[in-house]
């Protein structure tokens, strides 16, 4: 929650492991880091248990190395696979009970925004379709009625991945599952058009096809949650063991998918985008100049 | 024994995409050298992998092969492959990270 917290005692560094020194040393707190420069870095994201080439995993790492300011976040989780990545990170995790996210991160960020004031300290919950679409819907919903100022991302990968693949809310209809023998009978839930109706200031849909895409929503969505109002990211993250896709085809069918149900929308206030103009320097957004009347 | 992606360095540091270090679900794995290149007269640095780390998941083949179209990462046995980069043996400067090559059997 401060820089101080990950730095060592003096004296006591030599003790210290050395992925630690290097996060501490060569790390992004304090700094600004971006996708284009990864490999030259210490990623907060450790060693994590998730399967190999999980594209939820890319995105979570794609989602830490995006943070404005790391060192000033909390992420919030609940149950599902992305809590195991999730928490692997040097950025404080909290584990809210099934469900329970977006009413633990409402608490938090109001509870921040009293100790801290003016400094921004960001809340970003990332939880499971499950966790949000389902178990912890209305939470979600009412946290979004409330105007309550973080940012929610939703890991959509269209399955309970990790209880062996029952449906859930976010499945396609007739998508047939392990624990969905006869197919799902009802279509997709339409998550983003609830954000849009709750009154979020951002609502966007990314496939981490496109790392730097994903790298510029997620600023966007933390930056304008900071003054604006709650900010939703639906990213689709495939479950490469429930949806039986081979780990070498998981960008391949992410590209599929962006192409055929999850193409790139973006809906943004007007207060939003002069929030990011004025505040941020976000050129794209600033008001147009009067065109220049040209004479013939 | 295990696959484990393995960077042809003289492919790699042709090009400057770095789109597999983008793409690895796995966290400093993938890592950059600016400077692997430059001695052997090469224009570019060139990306390798901490083999201790990497899961085998090929995700990297597929992005270097039809996105990147340079194919210059193979999987490979990783008793076959030689002395590689180890998280152990990498350090990290300014806006850099150097590997000191070692056998995966080392430690």
């Amino acid at each position: 929650m401060s820089l101080d917290y990950v730095k060592f005692t003096p004296g006591f560094g030599k003790f210290m492991p050395k992925e630690y020194r290097d996060m501490v040393e060569h790390g992004p707190f304090g700094k600004k880091t971006a996708v284009s420069q990864v490999g030259t870095f210490k990623e907060i994201m450790e060693e994590h248990p998730m399967c190999a080439g999980c594209a939820m995993t890319l995105f979570i790492r794609l989602a830490f190395i995006a943070f404005p300011n790391p060192e000033d976040t909390i992420t919030v989780g609940t149950a599902g696979c992305g809590r195991l990545a999730i928490s692997q990170a040097a950025v404080p995790f909290v584990y809210g009970n099934y469900g329970d996210q977006n009413g633990v991160a409402s608490g938090l960020s109001r509870g921040l925004r009293l100790r801290f004031g003016d400094k921004p300290k960001d809340v970003v919950v990332m939880a499971g379709d499950g966790g949000m679409a389902d178990i912890g819907f209305a939470q979600t919903l009412h946290s979004w009625f409330r105007k309550e100022k973080f940012t929610t991302i939703m890991l959509d990968n269209e399955v309970y991945g990790n209880t062996g693949g029952q449906e859930s809310g976010m499945t396609n209809k007739g998508q047939v599952l392990k624990m969905a023998p006869l197919g799902k009978k009802f279509e997709k839930m339409d998550m983003l058009g609830m954000a849009k109706v709750a009154g979020c200031a951002y609502v966007a849909t990314v496939v981490p096809n496109n790392p730097r895409r994903v790298e510029s929503v997620i600023k966007k969505a933390i930056l304008i949650a900071r003054e604006v109002g709650p900010t939703y990211i639906q990213a689709y993250t495939s479950c490469n063991i429930e949806y039986a896709i081979p780990t070498d085809q998981v960008m391949q069918d992410a590209k599929d998918v962006e192409n055929d149900r999850y193409k790139f929308q973006e809906y943004i206030t007007d207060e939003a985008k002069e929030h990011l103009a004025t505040l941020y320097g976000y050129k794209e957004y600033l008001p147009k100049p009067a065109a220049a009347v040209t004479k013939g | 024994m295990y696959l484990v992606a393995n960077i042809d360095q003289e492919i790699c540091a042709a090009t400057s995409c770095k789109l597999c270090t983008q793409y690895c679900p796995e966290a400093n794995t993938i890592q950059y050298d600016t400077e692997a290149g430059k001695d052997k007269g090469l224009k570019y640095g060139s990306a390798y992998v901490a083999v201790d780390r990497c899961k085998g998941c090929a995700q990297c083949v597929w992005v270097c092969d039809n996105m990147a179209k340079h194919k210059a990462i193979k999987m490979e046995m990783i008793d076959q492959i030689g002395d590689q980069a180890l998280t152990p043996n990498i350090t990290y400067q300014e806006k850099n990270t150097k590997a000191v090559l070692a056998s995966p059997w080392q430690s």
